[in-house]
């Protein structure tokens, strides 16, 4: 009974291809600007040709394309039900007509990319994901949000936050699912009953991980002090990230495709 | 037949870049009544091989039968196997969640639906089977030490009325007094009550001298299995191999006897160990008197 099996969106899978090897700032950028094109764009072949781009990105990463979509499963119904509302509530020129509801030409079109956006979507933000590891993503998202410390922003306080909560999820997960299987043990039962009684069922689950998490992030911070953590000032990196000749390459490439992309479509 | 595992494998995130093995190839019968001792370094996978005692897992290949049913079967009523076999999980104190104890061991007996009466009888009979006072009901049990809490989720168990009671490392993390009393109240279960007991453990000189019958594993594999003092005296090299080590008195008598004195192998305990000493020495002094 893995309870949580299923959950692999926002997971990171080991590799040694380019993509992974590429630096984080990079990765992230490129992944902003495909996905501010995404919204820009209004014709077919901007969707095509940026779809093309990512597939080809997660072929060169090496991941294989169950993990890309098992991440989209959870999402696919959400993609589906935003594409019918499109298909269904556009006024237009009407193609098809069944009893009260109407299907228009605008209506096809703007499901279809609707739907294209929230997919290529998706697959970015998972390609990213997939081949940074939660730590170098933080680190780049530090160093990128370190451009903003002008206006006050907290650069190393976000990135340090993330850090834990992203740490964290997968030691909660494991503790949910340990105190689960003692509750089940103890004859609780998750699995039937109605909407109330389900609820209720989720108390002997939530008061354990609550008072452990309470536990957890209290010796956390009596930890940190001990090792005489004070905040970012003035803190150096175990890595440090490093800008190679392929990251700006990359980069450029990214960027001129999403140039050419928004303009012509 | 009351267990029986019958070629249990069992893979973590199965075709997954990080699979791993955890269990490979177990077979294993338990019959009624036993007092079984488990050890293994950590990540062995003894956590999971009891994990398929009541069905928490199911084996990636293989079959585990209790009392004759395979459980792995679709329409097995598990709810009903996890109360004849009940399973305590390290560090049980953290499942912990009701305002007062009472409540805490009402909790099983709660969901089988018996009578407000019945249950109460079964809360003040599992307390006393944990040697705590019933004054305690109408504490909470955040209130109370470690070694206490531990015994409240063993009695929250036991309030299941199971036939055989698993306990995963039960004396982790407590101070020397509270690791006796949760011992020899487990002694107690298994000898006042006739519970069947599968005791996982680090602790190689309580098991030792507890225990009729000790399983060894490593990598995944169950690699001994008979009484302690058949494993200590006849597989003490393998067992110093795989690193798990003796009890220090068996130590003791096993680096004696290796460096050439004629002493008795697979002693077990300090007071086995007086008896044999003291019957050296006077045979030693016998010799000198002659």
């Amino acid at each position: 009974m893995n309870i949580f099996r299923n959950i692999s969106f926002g997971q990171y899978i080991p590799g040694n291809s380019l993509i992974h090897n590429f630096d984080p700032r990079v990765k992230i950028l490129g992944c902003l600007l495909i996905i501010i094109n995404l919204f820009l764009i209004s014709q077919f072949w901007g969707f095509l040709i940026l779809g093309v781009m990512v597939w080809s990105g997660i072929i060169i990463s090496k991941i294989h394309p169950r993990f890309v979509f098992r991440g989209l499963r959870t999402i696919i119904y959400l993609i589906l039900f935003t594409m019918l509302l499109h298909l269904f509530m556009t006024e237009g020129e009407v193609i098809f007509r069944i009893w009260i509801f109407k299907i228009t030409k605008e209506g096809l079109i703007n499901g279809l990319f609707i739907a294209s956006r929230l997919f290529i979507l998706i697959l970015t933000t998972s390609l990213l994901t997939l081949t940074t590891s939660p730590i170098s993503l933080t680190d780049g998202i530090e160093r990128l949000l370190s451009y903003f410390k002008f206006i006050k922003l907290p650069a190393h306080e976000i990135a340090m936050m993330m850090t834990i909560a992203l740490r964290f999820i997968p030691t909660l997960l494991e503790e949910t699912e340990k105190i689960m299987k003692a509750q089940i043990s103890r004859g609780a039962d998750f699995e039937s009953g109605n909407i109330v009684n389900r609820t209720k069922n989720l108390i002997p689950i939530l008061v354990p991980l609550f008072v452990n998490a309470f536990r957890r992030a209290d010796e956390l911070a009596i930890a940190m002090e001990a090792k005489g953590y004070r905040g970012g000032e003035g803190r150096t990196h175990y890595r440090e990230l490093q800008i190679h000749r392929k990251d700006i390459l990359f980069f450029t490439i990214i960027t001129a495709l999403a140039i050419i992309v928004g303009i012509l479509f | 037949m009351f267990i029986r595992l019958e070629n249990v494998n069992y893979t973590y995130n199965l075709n997954m870049p990080f699979e791993t093995v955890a269990l490979n190839n177990i077979n294993l019968e338990i019959e009624k009544g036993e007092f079984i001792g488990l050890i293994g370094h950590t990540g062995c996978g003894k956590t999971t091989l009891i994990q398929h005692l009541n069905g928490l897992l199911t084996p990636t290949s293989g079959k585990v039968y209790i009392e004759g049913i395979d459980i792995c079967q679709k329409g097995v009523n598990l709810k009903l196997i996890r109360q004849k076999i009940g399973l305590v999980f390290q560090y049980p104190e953290n499942q912990l969640f009701e305002e007062n104890i009472f409540e805490e061991i009402a909790f099983g007996p709660r969901k089988l639906g018996l009578t407000e009466e019945e249950i109460k009888k079964r809360v003040y009979e599992v307390l006393e089977m944990v040697d705590l006072d019933v004054s305690y009901t109408e504490r909470s049990p955040f209130s109370l030490s470690g070694g206490e809490m531990r015994r409240i989720a063993i009695a929250s168990i036991l309030s299941l009325k199971p036939q055989m009671l698993v306990l995963d490392e039960p004396t982790a993390n407590l101070d020397p007094q509270g690791r006796s009393k949760i011992l020899s109240e487990i002694k107690n279960i298994h000898d006042h009550y006739g519970i069947t007991i599968l005791l996982v453990s680090h602790n190689m000189e309580k098991i030792a001298e507890m225990v009729e019958r000790l399983l060894v594993m490593n990598k995944g594999k169950i690699i001994l299995d008979g009484s302690p003092r058949e494993i200590f005296s006849r597989h003490a090299e393998q067992l110093i191999d795989i690193g798990l080590g003796l009890p220090q008195v068996t130590q003791c008598f096993y680096e004696l006897k290796k460096r050439g004195k004629s002493i008795k192998e697979g002693v077990l305990t300090v007071e086995e160990a007086e008896r044999e000493v003291l019957k050296k020495i006077k045979a030693l002094a016998n010799n000198l008197q002659k």
